[in-house]
């Protein structure tokens, strides 16, 4: 599965399992949030992504975070 | 002046090409500046002088790519232009993408466009063949070239004149098929087609369409798979000892982790020349979520982590080569048993 700010992108590819990162210069990071948020925001992100990968999904499938 | 109607002519550019910054900029909203800005000098100096010219920063267009459209497209709608003039991007992903979309939705609206950027780009599959695409080199270089072949597709297209067929006057195929009128029996045509497809020359605009791969299965035991993260943003240990290049990438390396926690700043970096690292380098796990991985293999949310991680840059990559470091990186992965991959990009 793909973590990316540019879904978009990754679909037209024909990327099937796309979840939306946070931003295109830190997909698994927000630099405004204090240390121990954005560690637990990546976590987050990870957990949702492992969900994904659990998934059965259809083609070029775009997944948000929430 | 030589009488003839005044056309009116709308360039779009980058944030880079509009002179408002670099990678700083590139969160730029959309702005509308008065005349013919950076390459827009070019287009004046070969006939087709932009009036005005529209920008946007490359991450902003990718992040907000609705909102920046409607607004783009608000001002295109008011300005009425006879020909939209997209970049050129050469071989830029994000700009040319923008380049792409905005392209489709202003070709769609009726207003003819002009564009030019690698066949490869993001920017050709956005587009649709909704406009005229110049194929670029991959660099700037390319500008002087496809200046004059742009700026001659505009006026023309402006003032509604025809334009021949993509063989004739070397843009992109847009996959449209168009009737026309032959002085010719149909059974001699499909003789000389029959043996034109002998000879091998048959040409077509209506190409294949892309490489689609069905979705693979859903993974049914996460807790005794194995994950593996790959990335296309250019992570790689302090001061690049491989020498990972920045752009044009013609490798993919592999890097040990099974010792290692969380990539560090003091320890990694990224050397992706397309964008922003500031915030990557501040802490590469906003790139490779190795900190996180690890504290869910603690937690025994899956197997166990693969003992490498996978890095290359994705800048200028061609499709081709992307395709082929993905085919091979996943024949690695299958035979150390890995079982689900994340992979992250910029």
């Amino acid at each position: 599965m793909f973590i990316t700010a540019l879904p978009t992108i990754a679909q037209m590819v024909g990327t099937n399992r796309i979840l939306r990162g946070v931003s295109i210069t830190s997909p698994t990071g927000d630099p405004s949030l204090a240390a121990g948020d954005e560690h637990e925001l990546r976590v987050a992100i990870m957990e949702r992504a492992l969900e994904m990968l659990t998934t059965e999904v259809g083609p070029t499938t775009i997944w948000e975070q929430s | 002046m030589d009488g003839g109607a005044r056309v009116t002519i709308v360039h779009y550019v980058n944030q880079f090409f509009a002179g408002l910054g670099g990678e700083e900029a590139a969160g730029h909203e959309p702005v509308r500046l008065e005349g013919p800005q950076g390459p827009g000098r070019a287009f004046a100096g070969a006939g087709a002088t932009p009036d005005v010219t529209l920008a946007c920063g490359d991450d902003f267009f990718g992040e907000h790519e609705s909102e920046a459209l409607a607004t783009l497209l608000a001002w295109l709608e008011e300005l009425n232009p006879d020909v939209l003039i997209c970049g050129p991007s050469f071989g830029s992903g994000r700009y040319g993408y923008s380049c792409g979309v905005l392209a489709r939705e202003a070709g769609r609206r009726g207003i003819p466009v002009v564009a030019a950027m690698t066949p490869d780009s993001p920017g050709v599959m956005a587009t649709e063949g909704a406009a005229y695409i110049v194929p670029t080199g991959s660099n700037v270089a390319a500008m002087r070239t496809v200046v004059p072949i742009m700026a001659g597709l505009a006026t023309r297209l402006a003032a509604g004149e025809p334009v021949g067929s993509a063989d004739e006057e070397g843009y992109l195929p847009r996959g449209l098929r168009s009737n026309v009128r032959s002085d010719r029996p149909g059974a001699v045509r499909a003789i000389d087609l029959l043996l034109a497809k002998l000879a091998g020359t048959v040409g077509t605009e209506v190409g294949p369409t892309g490489d689609r791969v069905p979705p693979a299965p859903a993974v049914s035991d996460l807790g005794g798979a194995r994950l593996a993260l790959v990335t296309e943003a250019g992570c790689v240990p302090q001061g690049n000892p491989d020498q990972l290049p920045t752009r044009h990438a013609n490798v993919w390396l592999r890097y040990p982790i099974g010792e290692v926690d969380s990539l560090t700043a003091e320890a990694y970096e990224s050397v992706h020349a397309g964008f922003d690292t500031t915030a990557a380098n501040a802490d590469p796990n906003r790139l490779v979520p190795l900190d996180a991985a690890r504290a869910l293999e603690r937690r025994g949310a899956f197997g166990s982590l693969h003992d490498a991680f996978y890095t290359t840059s994705g800048v200028d990559t061609p499709v081709a080569t992307a395709a082929k470091f993905g085919q091979e990186i996943a024949a690695e992965l299958r035979e150390a048993q890995v079982g689900a991959v994340i992979l992250t990009g910029t």
